[in-house]
C-alpha cells in the first residue's frame, strides 16, 4: 500500500444520476461509479454497513447504505442536518461526489438464517433497515417469518413510500405501519411503534428470533422496554449506532464508545453488546 | 545488539552522516526552560543541545503532524483528487525514551488494527530514530516526569534505530546501541569504537543513580487500570470533580506523545480547488463528538475527561496497543491550568475510589 496506489483516505468519485425527494428535508441520491472496477469492489457490502461520502469543498461524512446488496441501484438517502447534507442536497443530476468504503460490520445476515426476523424502525431509522429487509426478502427461502414494524410522526414522513406500498401486498411477510399524528387519509394504527405489537392478529415469535431496531433515542428506550417484557434476549436484538465520525477506519477516535470503535467493531451492536461497552450511550 | 562507544565531540559526526540522507531535526535550548525542535543545518549543528528540558511541542509530529495536507480536491464537473504523498526522510536526533515509547504506541495504533493509515506508514517508513537516554538529573529530567512508573524510561528498550548514553565520566564518553539495520550500518562507522565491559557496568551504575530522581513520580496505575477497567467501579462524582478543575482547552492533548485523534476539514485554496487536511483534535474540547444537527453524546465535561483516561488506561487497549497510551514524558502536567495531568487524576482516582468503596461497605 502506499499514498498513490491504495490510499485509505482516498474517495472514489461517483456520479449523481438522480435525485429523489423521500420526504421534508430527506432525500435519496442514486449514483454509479465512475470506474466499473471500484464499484464492483464497492458492491461486496452487507446490510448495516456504512460509507464515507465527500461532497467537494464541504468536507465527508459517515452515512449509512440503504440499498440492498442484491439491488441494481446504488444510492444514498439522507436528511438535510449538517453543512455536508446541505451542500449534498444541493447536488444536481449530473453533479459528482466522493465515496469510499464500504466500511463497519454490517449485519451477519449469514448466521440469521434460518431465524425469524422482526425489524422495527421509527422515522428515519428504516434507512439501514431497508437493507436488511429487501436482502432478507431476495433471500426469502432461508429465513423464518418476516415481520416489520415502521413508525413515523405523521403519514407524510413515512419513508421508501414505493417500497411500503409494495411491502403491504407482498405475501411473503407481515408490514404494520403506525403513525403518531394521522391525517384525514390515513386508515392505519394510530401511536407508537410499541403499539402495533398489541394489535389483534400480532403474532411475535420470542425463540429463534432476531429483532432489529434502529430508531430516534426516546423510541428505542419504550421499544426495549416492551420487547423485554415480552421475553426478548439481550443478544437477540441488534440495532446501529451512530456517532460523529471523521475517518471511518478507527483512527480518528471520534466515534469511540467505551472500548469500541463504532466504525470498525459496529455500527452493529447487539444490545449485550451495548451494555458492556463500559460507557453510557 | 552491539554496544559502542563515541566521545562527545564527535556526536556532531552522527548527525552529519545523518545529514546527507535525512532532514534531521534536534532539540535546541531556547530562553529558561524552553527548548524546542529544529531542523539541523550546517550553521547551527554546533549548538544541538544535548542535555535540555525535554521540548512541549513533542517530536510525534515527525510521524504524525499537528496538520497535514491529505490530498487536493479540483471541485467541479471534472473533478480529480490527488494526494499528497510523504516521500522526505526525516531523522530526528535526541528523542527521549518516552517519546520513543510514544511512537512504539502510535504504530501500533495506527499500523497494528484493522486498518493500515496510509499516511502515518509513509512518515514511519521515513523516520531515523537517535534516543538520547536522560542521565543529567538538573537538566533532562524534572519533578513533572513519571517515565519509570510508565515503564517507558529512562532507557528505552526498543523501537529506536541509535540509542545514545552520557556515561557521565571525565572522558565524555557516550555509550551508543543500534536498535535496527539502519543503525548497525552508522555504528560502524569509523568515529565509534569499541565499548568493553566496564563501559556496561558504568551505563548499569549511571542507570541505577538516574532513578533516584524520580522521588516524586507517584503514578501507580495498577489499581487504577483495574478500577477503569472494571467499570463502575469509580463514582460519577469523582469524574465530575475531575471535570470540574477541566478548562477545556485540549493541550493535555496536543502536547501528548501518545495521542491519536484528529479531524478532518476541507479548506479552500482558491480556483476550485481545496486541501483535504488533516489536523489534531482533543477529546477534552466540547464539539469532538457533536453530530449533525447538534446531538452531542459526551456534552458534559467531566464525560469527556472520563474518556480521555478510560481511553489511555482501559485494560481492553492496553492488549490491543500492548501499551497503555501514557508514556509518563509529564508534559500533562505542565501544560494543565487545573492541574489535572495524568498523575494527578491516577491520584484522585486512586484515592477517592478507595474511601468510596470502603464507606460503601461500611
Amino acid at each position: 500500500m502506499s499514498c498513490k496506489n491504495g490510499n485509505l483516505y482516498q474517495p472514489s468519485i461517483v456520479v449523481l444520476d438522480e435525485v429523489r425527494d423521500e420526504i421534508k428535508d430527506v432525500k435519496t441520491f442514486f449514483f454509479h461509479f465512475e470506474n466499473k472496477t471500484q464499484e464492483d469492489t464497492f458492491r461486496t457490502f452487507m446490510p448495516g454497513q456504512f460509507a464515507m461520502v465527500s461532497i467537494f469543498g464541504a468536507g465527508e461524512m459517515a452515512i449509512s447504505l440503504p440499498p440492498s446488496p442484491t439491488e441494481d441501484r446504488l444510492f444514498f438517502t439522507t436528511r438535510k442536518v449538517g453543512s455536508v447534507t446541505n451542500a449534498m442536497h444541493g447536488l444536481k443530476p449530473g453533479d459528482k461526489f466522493g465515496v469510499r468504503g464500504p466500511y463497519g460490520n454490517g449485519f451477519p445476515m449469514k448466521d440469521y438464517e434460518g431465524r425469524n426476523l422482526i425489524i422495527v424502525a421509527g422515522g428515519i431509522g428504516l434507512i439501514p433497515l431497508r437493507s436488511v429487509i429487501l436482502y432478507a426478502l431476495h433471500n426469502r427461502s432461508k429465513y423464518g417469518k418476516i415481520q416489520v414494524f415502521y413508525g413515523s410522526r405523521t403519514p407524510t414522513d413515512l419513508m421508501y413510500t414505493e417500497n411500503l406500498s409494495q411491502w403491504q401486498e407482498d405475501k411473503g411477510f407481515e408490514c404494520y405501519l403506525t403513525v403518531d399524528k394521522p391525517d384525514e387519509s390515513w386508515k392505519r394504527n394510530v401511536g407508537v411503534v410499541g403499539s402495533l405489537f398489541k394489535l389483534p392478529g400480532v403474532e411475535m415469535p420470542v425463540p429463534d428470533t432476531t429483532v432489529f431496531v434502529c430508531g430516534p433515542p426516546i423510541m428505542f428506550r419504550f421499544v426495549l422496554a416492551d420487547l423485554i417484557t415480552m421475553g426478548f434476549k439481550d443478544e437477540n436484538m441488534v440495532s446501529t449506532l451512530e456517532r460523529y465520525m471523521k475517518c471511518g477506519v478507527g483512527k480518528c477516535g471520534h466515534c469511540c464508545i467505551g472500548v469500541a470503535y463504532v466504525c470498525t467493531d459496529g455500527p452493529v451492536f447487539t444490545l449485550e453488546q451495548i451494555r458492556k461497552l463500559g460507557e453510557v450511550i | 545488539m552491539r554496544g559502542r562507544i563515541i566521545h562527545k565531540s564527535d556526536l556532531v559526526k552522527i548527525v552529519e552522516a545523518l545529514m546527507k540522507t535525512h532532514r534531521v531535526v534536534a532539540p535546541f535550548a531556547g530562553r529558561g526552560r524552553d527548548s524546542y525542535f529544529d531542523v539541523v543545518t550546517n550553521e547551527n549543528k554546533n549548538d544541538i543541545a544535548i542535555h535540555v528540558a525535554n521540548p512541549y511541542y513533542p517530536p510525534k509530529r515527525y510521524v504524525f503532524p499537528h496538520m497535514h495536507k491529505l490530498m487536493t480536491i479540483k471541485a467541479g464537473d471534472k473533478p480529480s483528487i490527488e494526494p499528497n504523498c510523504v516521500d522526505e526522510k526525516v531523522a530526528v536526533f535526541g528523542m527521549r525514551s518516552c517519546d520513543v515509547e510514544g511512537v512504539f504506541h502510535l504504530d501500533r495504533f495506527y499500523l497494528g488494527n484493522a486498518f493500515k493509515d496510509t499516511y502515518y506508514e509513509e512518515f514511519r517508513n521515513n523516520l531515523f530514530i537517535v534516543n538520547m537516554v536522560c542521565t543529567d538529573t538538573k537538566t533532562d529530567i524534572d519533578d513533572d516526569c513519571f517515565c519509570v512508573c510508565a515503564d517507558a524510561g529512562t532507557a528505552a528498550k526498543a523501537h529506536f534505530d541509535l540509542q545514545l548514553m552520557d556515561l557521565h565520566d571525565e572522558s565524555g564518553e557516550f555509550l551508543a546501541v543500534a536498535g535496527s539495520e539502519a543503525g548497525e550500518a552508522l555504528i560502524s562507522q569509523p568515529f565509534f569504537r569499541k565499548a568493553t565491559l566496564a563501559h556496561v557496568s558504568r551505563r548499569k551504575s549511571v542507570l541505577g543513580e538516574v532513578r533516584k530522581r524520580f522521588k516524586t513520580a507517584t503514578s501507580w496505575y495498577s489499581a487504577v487500570t483495574k478500577y477503569i477497567t472494571h467499570g463502575g467501579e469509580i463514582k460519577d462524582a469523582t469524574w465530575k470533580k475531575i471535570g470540574d478543575r477541566c478548562l477545556e482547552c485540549g493541550a493535555c492533548s496536543y502536547v501528548c506523545p501518545a495521542c491519536t485523534c484528529f479531524t478532518v476539514t476541507d479548506r479552500p485554496a482558491g480556483d476550485g480547488t481545496f486541501n483535504r487536511v488533516r489536523v489534531w483534535d482533543a477529546c477534552a474540547l466540547s464539539g469532538f463528538t457533536r453530530m449533525a444537527g447538534g446531538h452531542n453524546p459526551r456534552k458534559a465535561v467531566h464525560d469527556r475527561r472520563n474518556r480521555r483516561f478510560f481511553r489511555k488506561l482501559s485494560h481492553y487497549f492496553i492488549q490491543r496497543e500492548f501499551t497503555m497510551a501514557c508514556v509518563g514524558c509529564g508534559r500533562c502536567v505542565r501544560v494543565c491550568h487545573g492541574d489535572i495531568g495524568m498523575p494527578q487524576v491516577v491520584e484522585i482516582l486512586r484515592r477517592e475510589t478507595a474511601a468510596l468503596l470502603q464507606q460503601e461497605k461500611a
